[in-house]
């Protein structure tokens, strides 16, 4: 399972990395939000809720990469 | 076991329930999860579960038809509104703004912000106390938007004293004078003036990239935006950069003095101050109701709310409900907080979160080094009540 970011609707208002800050990160010098770490288990939970409150639904899961 | 009492009863303009709303919002969430008004005729919810899921259905719960008081009005909404604003217009014109308030863009302001604080409060040092609104909380966010915005340090009290005007409530009045929005600051009035001017004399600031932002819009027109949307981005931006961030400063000044110990802490470590901003946010609210509209029937708990009816999304009560927060009426500026719903959630998040988390930190920063302990002139504080934001219009207080 992987999680992505699309740069394009990404408003970077960050409430995934409120939700899960070792797993999403907002650099100084990035506009949108960045992965940080491969997903491991026990992240489905806050995945999900990132996923479902995401403003701009930006983010999304790959089953199968 | 019957409880005697009566049901809870809320109403948002009632001063006496907006000194103290949480006991009536949290006796609405154990007893009355579907909350219904009838002198207002609004339902409500006030469970942070319940306020999170209204909020991202923006097809079913509509922010179109404005606020609370606005709703049955009929007053036109101006295109460009965003807050009562819904898809598809509404994401093509947040999109013109979404880059405007990055955190990068606001962490860029910070020396500005930071000068801002400084210039407010160096001359109050040995004063012996200061106004935590008056003095710091109504200048430095109204300097900091009118700087982006590109509106005269001459003029922006008078527009922010403008702002400050519609929403106040007088004690009695039932609901603010609907007449008075569309004649407003929040709706663009007053800014035709400096549009044409920075037409003719363009600059850096946020007023001249509105004018010449070329976009394609909902019905796939690529043009530039229209006057009165301008204008309704300008106020609706001054308005909201004003009235929030005034009010989360003043809720610092009072619930710190409240928690010394706490106040303490961060005095010795000051990378405490980001998380004390954060639950200063869930604590108290600066905007703690949201109105939207049902677009078709919806059921909460059993009970059908029809279409076309007012559903109030109570966010200050779901930063305050014990299922998303354990001992949610403890302050506590080590709390994990995870998210609260201060800025909204769904399409709506406010656009301006990492700007008003800029400010109250910087703002706290600024205050500390100069005055680390103070003390609230409970005598002459006075408590803002107004139809949008709730926190203080005047915090006196004394310092060493």
């Amino acid at each position: 399972v992987r999680v992505v970011v699309d740069p394009r609707q990404c408003e970077a208002n960050a409430i995934c990395v409120g939700i899960a800050p070792d797993l999403f990160g907002l650099p100084d010098d990035s506009d949108v939000v960045v992965v940080t770490r491969p997903v491991v288990p026990g992240d489905e939970l806050a995945i999900r809720n990132a996923v479902r409150l995401c403003p701009k639904q930006a983010l999304s899961i790959e089953e199968n990469p | 076991v019957t409880d005697p009492r009566p049901a809870p009863y809320y109403d948002p303009y009632d001063f006496e329930i907006d000194t103290d709303p949480y006991p009536v919002w949290r006796r609405m969430r154990e007893e009355a999860p579907l909350y219904y008004n009838e002198k207002y005729d609004f339902y409500a919810v006030s469970r942070f579960a319940d306020v999170e899921k209204c909020s991202t259905d923006w097809r079913t719960y509509i922010s179109g038809k404005g606020a609370l008081g606005m709703i049955d009005s009929g007053m036109e909404i101006p295109p460009g509104f965003i807050l009562f604003e819904d898809p598809p217009a509404h994401d093509v014109h947040r999109g013109l703004l979404s880059r405007v308030f990055t955190p990068k863009k606001m962490n860029a302001l910070e020396p500005k912000v930071r000068k801002f604080c400084a210039e407010s409060l160096d001359p109050l040092v040995g004063s012996g106390g200061f106004d935590f609104v008056h003095d710091l909380g109504a200048e430095m966010p109204m300097r900091t938007i009118g700087m982006l915005l590109g509106i005269p340090e001459e003029d922006q009290r008078a527009i922010r004293d403008g702002i400050e005007e519609v929403f106040h409530l007088e004690e009695d009045q039932s609901t603010p004078d609907r007449a008075d929005y569309g004649s407003s600051p929040i709706m663009g009035a007053g800014f035709e003036e400096y549009l044409d001017w920075r037409k003719e004399h363009p600059s850096d600031d946020l007023m001249t990239e509105l004018l010449n932002t070329e976009f394609e819009d909902h019905t796939g027109e690529i043009r530039t935006l229209r006057r009165e949307e301008v204008l309704a981005y300008v106020g609706l931006l001054a308005a909201a950069g004003n009235e929030t961030t005034t009010r989360l400063i003043s809720w610092t000044g009072k619930v710190l003095a409240e928690n010394p110990d706490q106040r303490r802490e961060l005095v010795g470590d000051r990378s405490l101050i980001p998380n004390a901003i954060e639950e200063l946010l869930r604590y108290e609210a600066p905007s703690p109701v949201q109105a939207r509209y049902v677009t078709k029937d919806v059921e909460h708990y059993g009970q059908t709310v029809p279409e076309g009816n007012v559903v109030l999304l109570v966010t200050g009560s779901a930063n305050r409900d014990d299922r998303a927060f354990p001992d949610p009426d403890r302050f506590d500026i080590h709390r994990n907080i995870g998210h609260h719903v201060t800025f909204g959630y769904g399409i709506h998040f406010c656009l301006g979160s990492h700007l008003a988390r800029l400010e109250g930190r910087v703002a706290l920063e600024e205050v500390l080094q100069r005055f680390p302990e103070w003390e609230v002139d409970w005598d002459n504080a006075v408590q803002a009540h107004t139809s949008s934001v709730r926190g203080w219009e005047k915090l006196p207080v004394f310092v060493q």
